[in-house]
Formats: structure tokens, C-alpha cells, sequence
């Protein structure tokens, strides 16, 4: 479905995405893991269309989204979240699901809206003001519940646990297996946590410095030497 | 329902407590028709700032050019003047899609901008002599029809068609401010880029804001240059037809339905009934005293601080 071929992104003299050859298919939970700065957001925003590519291909469902606008990915059944959260500003969190299946779908479809407010644990939250008036873990299963709202074909999930506490975090495991199926979504997922990632994912892509260094199930991948050394910084 | 009868009473006093009472006064229903097209400008200017997010100080150009599209239609084409008042608004929608480059600036880029192309269109009026009668202008234009047996030329008929066009102009406004496209546009604001990536084409909505804005603003230079029937370069490209509009919605609210229109009538009233008296040179200098003394006390603008003392009471009960 996702097709990355030979991707690359420089930021001036900095690669940040160093010639990544990779594929997600709508059937699987694929992990996206390496040290900080490994390239792994950049990796994200190149897919979802925040930054241009400076070579290579990225395609979805065959179709070219070199020149394509961010918002026509969207459409296409590109959802993504973002690590720190960005919840649209002055509206209610209902509002914020309204606005993502009206301009991604062509119609608001509220049935999905409760199913998605329902699954993300924000039932009774819709008519909250989505800035200013929840809790980390809630604009977190916002971050979610407006990319679901896309009716996406995959999902990217950028560090979603990240910064939860220990009880929050075991409920959005939970949230996050059943996701894959009861969605019919692909998912790519940035983790830090090796425990997470191999509990949720079917492959592992290991990035580091921008290449792509191991990629495999997740034994094989948090197994392997380099991925071991770019982990540890040091001799394996 | 409070909001109701207060619109109710307020309607009633604008369409017949006006006429009654200061149609006699032609000095009165100029100024009130003045600050009404003034008003106008506003409304569009602020829509534009508060769905669009972008500060235009280019609203003159779309005013001056739906002036001289209705009057020249009306004038070399015999297009009856209420179609070519829609024909103006049209005009200016026309001149806001070449200044489509400049949506992708922001913020202050954005204002100097269109600033800059507001000018153009003032140079083209002067030098196109041939079609825009050049610096010395146009004189004699239509002026509005008769209608019902109402003259609507008259100052009781202009005040009733501005206000009923700025009635139109506030239903729309509310309309999208409502739609779907309302929500998209008021989160765009703090997060473009959350809107975009679940679907939203911003550009898209902020070009339609500004063809909106500028149709609005446009209509009202058509209406108004048919009310005075006498236009040149220097008159309908004056600076002064974005500067008073944004005192007018700041002082007003700009982020309120009637705020600009509210403000555009006391501001300009209050100018020109009293300080204008008090100092028949140089008074506009105590609007900026007053533009200065709002934003420092009410930053929301002149309804939001009509408004405050009820909210606080809801609060309390």
C-alpha cells in the first residue's frame, strides 16, 4: 500500500532520511524505532506531506505523492498523529472529528464519530473545548480519534505513549491492539519502547542516522548487532 | 430568546424608527448612510481577518473597483444600477484573484503585500483614461432607481437599500461562520498544519475568504459611488476606505457579527456630530486616542464589553 523507494530528506547539509527503501501493507503493524534523531518524524512528514522529499519515491496504493498536497494524501487514507499533540484550536472535540470526516471523507458520518469518540475513551469529552480542557492522555486519544476520523487505510502514530504514565499507558496498549483490526487500518508506529513495540507490531524497521538498518519481525530486529550498538551507543 | 427580541427591537428600530425620526434630518442620514458604507468595509474586512486570519490593508482596491465596474456598466452598457451593484462586487472578485499570490505571505508580508497591489489598481484607474475618464473622473453616474414608489435615490431609500445590503451581508457571514467550513476556518488559526493533514485545503478556504470579502467590500463601493454619483482615482482608492473600516471593526469587535457595524457608526457618528464641533481640525486624533484607550481596556472590542455584565451574571446564577 505504502511504497517508500530510496526516500531521501536533507536539511541543508544534514541528511535527515538517508535513502530508505521500505513497504507497509494495509494487514500489518509495522514499527518504526532507532535512538533520537534517527530520522523517524522526518520519515512521517515526508509520508504525510509536511516535508518535500529531496529524492526518491514515496507511493500509495501506486499512485505518486511527490507533488501531492497534504490534504489530498489525507483524502487518499493517510491519517497521521502528532507527537506532541495538535488538537484544533477554539473548536469542541466533537467539532475537531466533525471538521476531519467532513473535509477528509466529503461528509460527516456521525455514527463514526460516536464508534471513534467511544473507542478513543473521549465519550463523554465531545463537548469539551479540545485546547484548552483536557488531560494529556485525552488530547493524545484525540490525536487518534482525528486521524480514525479520516477513514484512513493506514495510520501513522508518532510516539503516542510517550509521556503517559504507567496505568494511561496500559490502557492505550490496549486501545492500540485492537485498533488494527476493528479499523481495518494499517499502521506505521514510531515507539521508543522495545517491550511496546514487539507486543503490538508484525515487522520492525530500525533506523539509524537516517538509514535503514534492520528491518525484520521484532526478534530478529532487537537481536541484530547494529541495532544493539545505535541502542546502547556503544560496542554491542 | 433574549437575543431574539433584542434583534427584533433592533430591527425595527433601524427599518422604522430611523426613517420616522431622522428622515426629515438629510445632515443626520448622510452621516448615518456614511458611516453605514463605512460599516460595510468593515464587516468584509473583518471577515476576512477573523474566518481568514489574514489583515488586509488593501480593502480600498476591492471599494475602488467595484466603483468603477457599476459605474461605467451603468454608464457605457445601460446595465440597471441594482444589477450593477452585484456586478461590482463581481469586478472586485475579479481583481482579489490576482492578488491570489500573495495568500501563501502571512502576516505582516501579507499586509504590505496587498497594500501594494491596492495600489496598483488606483494607477490603472488614473492612466485607463479612455474607460475610467482618467484623474478628472467620472461625473453624473446613475443614481439608485425608484422602487415600490420608494426613491430609493432619496436619503431615506439610500439608508434602506446599505442597510439591507449590510443585513444580507451579516446573514451570510453568520452562514459560514456556522458551516462546516466555519469550524475549518476558525481552527486554522493556531493549527494549520493539524488541519491540513486531516483533509482541510486551507489555501482553498482562504481564497474563498477573500473573494467573499472582497465581493462585500466591493458591492458597497458600487452602492456608494451610485449614492454620490461622482467618482475619481484619488476619491474611490483612498486609503481612508481601509483605514476608517478597521478602526471601526477593532473598536467594534472584529470578531463579533455587528461589532464593525456597531463600530463603524459610533466611531464615525461620535466623530463627526462631536469632536468634529469641539475641534473642526484635526479631531481624528481622538479616534486613535480612543482606538488606543479600547484596545488597552477591552481588547475584544465595543460589543464583547456591552456584553460582559450579563455573562458575569450567568456565571454567578
Amino acid at each position: 500500500m505504502l511504497q517508500l523507494d530510496a526516500l531521501t530528506v536533507r536539511f541543508g547539509g544534514l541528511t535527515a532520511v538517508d535513502a530508505v527503501t521500505l513497504s507497509a501493507g494495509r494487514d500489518e503493524v509495522l514499527g518504526l524505532v532507532g535512538p533520537n534523531g534517527a530520522g523517524k518524524t522526518t520519515l512521517f512528514n515526508a509520508v504525510s506531506g509536511l516535508v518535500r522529499p529531496s529524492a526518491g519515491r514515496i507511493a500509495f496504493d501506486s499512485a505518486d505523492l511527490a507533488s501531492m498536497p497534504l490534504h489530498r494524501r489525507a483524502r487518499m487514507g493517510i491519517g497521521r498523529t502528532f507527537q506532541i499533540p495538535q488538537p484544533l484550536h477554539e473548536l469542541t472535540v466533537r467539532e475537531n472529528l466533525v471538521v476531519a470526516q467532513r473535509f477528509a471523507t466529503g461528509r460527516v458520518d456521525d455514527e463514526r464519530i460516536e464508534q471513534v469518540l467511544d473507542f478513543t475513551r473521549l465519550g463523554d469529552r465531545g463537548g469539551r473545548n479540545a485546547a484548552t480542557e483536557l488531560a494529556l492522555t485525552e488530547l493524545k486519544a484525540l490525536e487518534i480519534a482525528k486521524a480514525l476520523c479520516t477513514n484512513p487505510k493506514l495510520l501513522l502514530l508518532d510516539e503516542v505513549l510517550a509521556g503517559l504514565e504507567t496505568s494511561g499507558k496500559r490502557r492505550f496498549m490496549k486501545m492500540l491492539q485492537e485498533l488494527h483490526k476493528q479499523f481495518d487500518v494499517g499502521i506505521l508506529i514510531i515507539e521508543h519502547d522495545i517491550e511496546t513495540i514487539s507486543q503490538l507490531c508484525d515487522r520492525v524497521a530500525a533506523l539509524d542516522f537516517g538509514r535503514l538498518i534492520a528491518l525484520g519481525t521484532p526478534d530478529e530486529v532487537f537481536s541484530d548487532p547494529d541495532v544493539v550498538r545505535s541502542y546502547t551507543g556503544g560496542q554491542a | 430568546m433574549k437575543i431574539g427580541k433584542l434583534a427584533l427591537a433592533a430591527g425595527l428600530l433601524a427599518y422604522i424608527g430611523v426613517p420616522l425620526l431622522l428622515g426629515g434630518n438629510n445632515y443626520v442620514m448622510s452621516l448615518i448612510i456614511a458611516a453605514l458604507v463605512i460599516g460595510g468595509i468593515a464587516l468584509a474586512w473583518a471577515l476576512l481577518g477573523n474566518l481568514g486570519g489574514m489583515v488586509s490593508f488593501g480593502h480600498s482596491a476591492f471599494f475602488g473597483v467595484g466603483a468603477y465596474v457599476s459605474a461605467i456598466l451603468t454608464m457605457e452598457a445601460g446595465v440597471p444600477v441594482m444589477a450593477g451593484l452585484l456586478l461590482g462586487g463581481l469586478g472586485a472578485v475579479l481583481a482579489s484573484v490576482v492578488m491570489l499570490p500573495v495568500l501563501r505571505l502571512r502576516g505582516p508580508y501579507f499586509a504590505l503585500a496587498i497594500l501594494a497591489y491596492a495600489h496598483i489598481f488606483k494607477i490603472v484607474a488614473t492612466e485607463w483614461s479612455s474607460v475610467t475618464g482618467g484623474s478628472g473622473g467620472l461625473s453624473s453616474i446613475p443614481r439608485l432607481p425608484e422602487l415600490f414608489g420608494v426613491d430609493l435615490a432619496g436619503k431615506v431609500g439610500s439608508y434602506l437599500i446599505i442597510l439591507t445590503i449590510l443585513v444580507v451581508f451579516v446573514l451570510c457571514y453568520r452562514a459560514i461562520r456556522a458551516s462546516h467550513y466555519g469550524l475549518a476556518l476558525r481552527a486554522m488559526h493556531d493549527s494549520e498544519d493539524a488541519t491540513r493533514v486531516i483533509g482541510v485545503n486551507s489555501t482553498l478556504l482562504k481564497a474563498m475568504m477573500l473573494f467573499v470579502s472582497a465581493f462585500m467590500t466591493g458591492v458597497v463601493g458600487a452602492f456608494n459611488v451610485h449614492y454620490i454619483s461622482f467618482l475619481e482615482p484619488d476619491y474611490a482608492f483612498n486609503g481612508i476606505w481601509v483605514t476608517l473600516p478597521i478602526i471601526a471593526a477593532i473598536f467594534g469587535g472584529y470578531r463579533t457579527l455587528w461589532g464593525p457595524v456597531a463600530g463603524a457608526l459610533t466611531v464615525y457618528l461620535v466623530d463627526q456630530l462631536v469632536f468634529k464641533n469641539l475641534i473642526p481640525s484635526g479631531h481624528q486624533l481622538i479616534l486613535g486616542g480612543l482606538l488606543v484607550a479600547m484596545i488597552i481596556f477591552s481588547p475584544r472590542g465595543l460589543l464583547p464589553l456591552l456584553r460582559r455584565p450579563s455573562r458575569r451574571k450567568h456565571a454567578a446564577a
